[in-house]
């Protein structure tokens, strides 16, 4: 798990992934298919200003999308971009979201098991400012639920 | 030979690649962990695995990167192979489409890899004979066309870094270059292995199903 987080994007990529959704964005509303990309290069980027960039982007994504798939996909990168962050108890409520759509799926479990250690032992640090992310994240989940009863 | 975490003289990366639901993440598993998962989800974006094997009485780490086969991940995970030793190109035996689609998989592998990555192309699932879409033979020849050669799935890891320890052991594969996929632990001695730089054919190195 370690190694996946620590996986970080080469700044090339992310800068032409940033000028195709920036060119999309002077023409209007930026397509899914861009905004994805450029969102999962800023999770995984170094400076903790782009991880937050890239959760803000997932986020609305998550909220605009009618596809069930990029949903699904959006909340595990808004799981791994918390976790890169130690923002701990917003990844795990990510992963709960999504595990209620697809309990068996090990990538997740995996990181939601991580997240846990971490927080274990690195204790409540940011707790104040998770809890006002958590009202956020409350209706994302509520949206996941909808989506497992499809 | 160090003892600890450092007991492995080489480290190579390899990466698998192919349409979505031919199996890769099943294969990782399987070489990884030595068990098969009946019911893999579609891989997000990327995992990984790592297993140490031995080749020619070296032990050789693989760190294993599997990429997601669906198209809306195509253009990020261009960036893992990057620095691969060894590509693993895998389609599915019993449908033709992602048969049809390794050309593409291929130019991606040979523009965005180096010239010495090994390439290996795995027809999966050849368990459902009865369901085959792709015969035998045509796999054959396009492997053939390509350059390719190779023989079972069981041995793709192994023999991927087979050819890949015999490209440093004739020189042909060059480890301080940027981005040849294969590092070499300090704690071993260098053995002179890359000292003499015998020019090989830069042929295709690829090995098949
Ligand atoms: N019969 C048979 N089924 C297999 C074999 N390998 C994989 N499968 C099945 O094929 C399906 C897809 O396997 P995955 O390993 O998830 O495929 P993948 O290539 O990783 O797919 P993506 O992650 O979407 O790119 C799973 O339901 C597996 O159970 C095989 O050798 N034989
Ligand atoms: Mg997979």
């Amino acid at each position: 798990m370690e190694i996946i987080l620590n996986d970080t994007v080469d700044p090339k990529d992310l800068r032409n992934f940033r000028h195709q959704y920036e060119d999309q964005c002077g023409r209007g509303v930026p397509s899914e298919k861009a905004q994805f990309e450029y969102a999962i290069c800023l999770v995984r980027s170094k400076p903790e200003m782009d991880v937050k960039h890239g959760i803000a982007l997932l986020e609305d994504l998550c909220k605009r999308t009618h596809d069930s798939d990029t949903k699904r996909d959006c909340l595990y990168y808004l799981a791994l971009g918390n976790t890169r962050i130690k923002f701990y108890e917003a990844a795990l409520r990510y992963c709960d979201a999504f595990l209620k759509i697809e309990p068996q799926n090990h990538q997740v479990r995996d990181l939601q098991m991580h997240a846990k250690k971490k927080l274990r032992n690195e204790g409540l640090t940011g707790m104040a400012i998770v809890g006002g992310a958590a009202l956020a994240i409350g209706g994302l989940i509520g949206m996941g639920v909808a989506m497992a009863k499809k | 030979m160090a003892a600890g975490p450092y007991n492995y003289s080489y480290i190579f990366k390899y990466i698998i690649i192919g349409d979505m639901g031919v199996g890769k993440s099943c294969l990782l598993h399987q070489f990884t962990e030595k068990k098969f998962m009946a019911d893999c989800p579609h891989t997000i974006g990327v995992e990984f695995g790592t297993r140490i094997i031995e080749v020619s009485g070296q032990k050789i780490k693989l760190q294993i990167w599997d990429t997601a086969g669906q198209e809306r991940f195509r253009a990020v995970t261009r960036s893992y192979y990057r620095g691969a030793a060894g590509a693993l190109m895998v389609y599915d035996i019993t449908r033709r489409s992602t048969y049809n689609h390794l050309s593409s998989w291929l130019t991606d592998a040979r523009n965005l890899t180096n010239p010495n990555t090994v390439i290996f192309l795995i027809g999966n699932k050849s368990d459902l004979e009865a369901q085959r879409d792709v015969t035998y033979e045509e796999a054959k020849q396009f492997a053939d066309e390509n350059g390719l050669i190779g023989d079972n799935v069981e041995d793709a890891f192994l023999d991927t870094a087979k050819r890949i320890y015999q490209n440093i052991q004739d020189g042909s594969l060059d480890l301080n270059a940027a981005e040849s996929g294969v590092q070499h632990k300090p704690a071993q001695p260098r053995a002179a292995l890359n000292n003499d730089q015998v020019p090989t054919d830069k042929g295709c190195q690829c090995a098949t199903v």
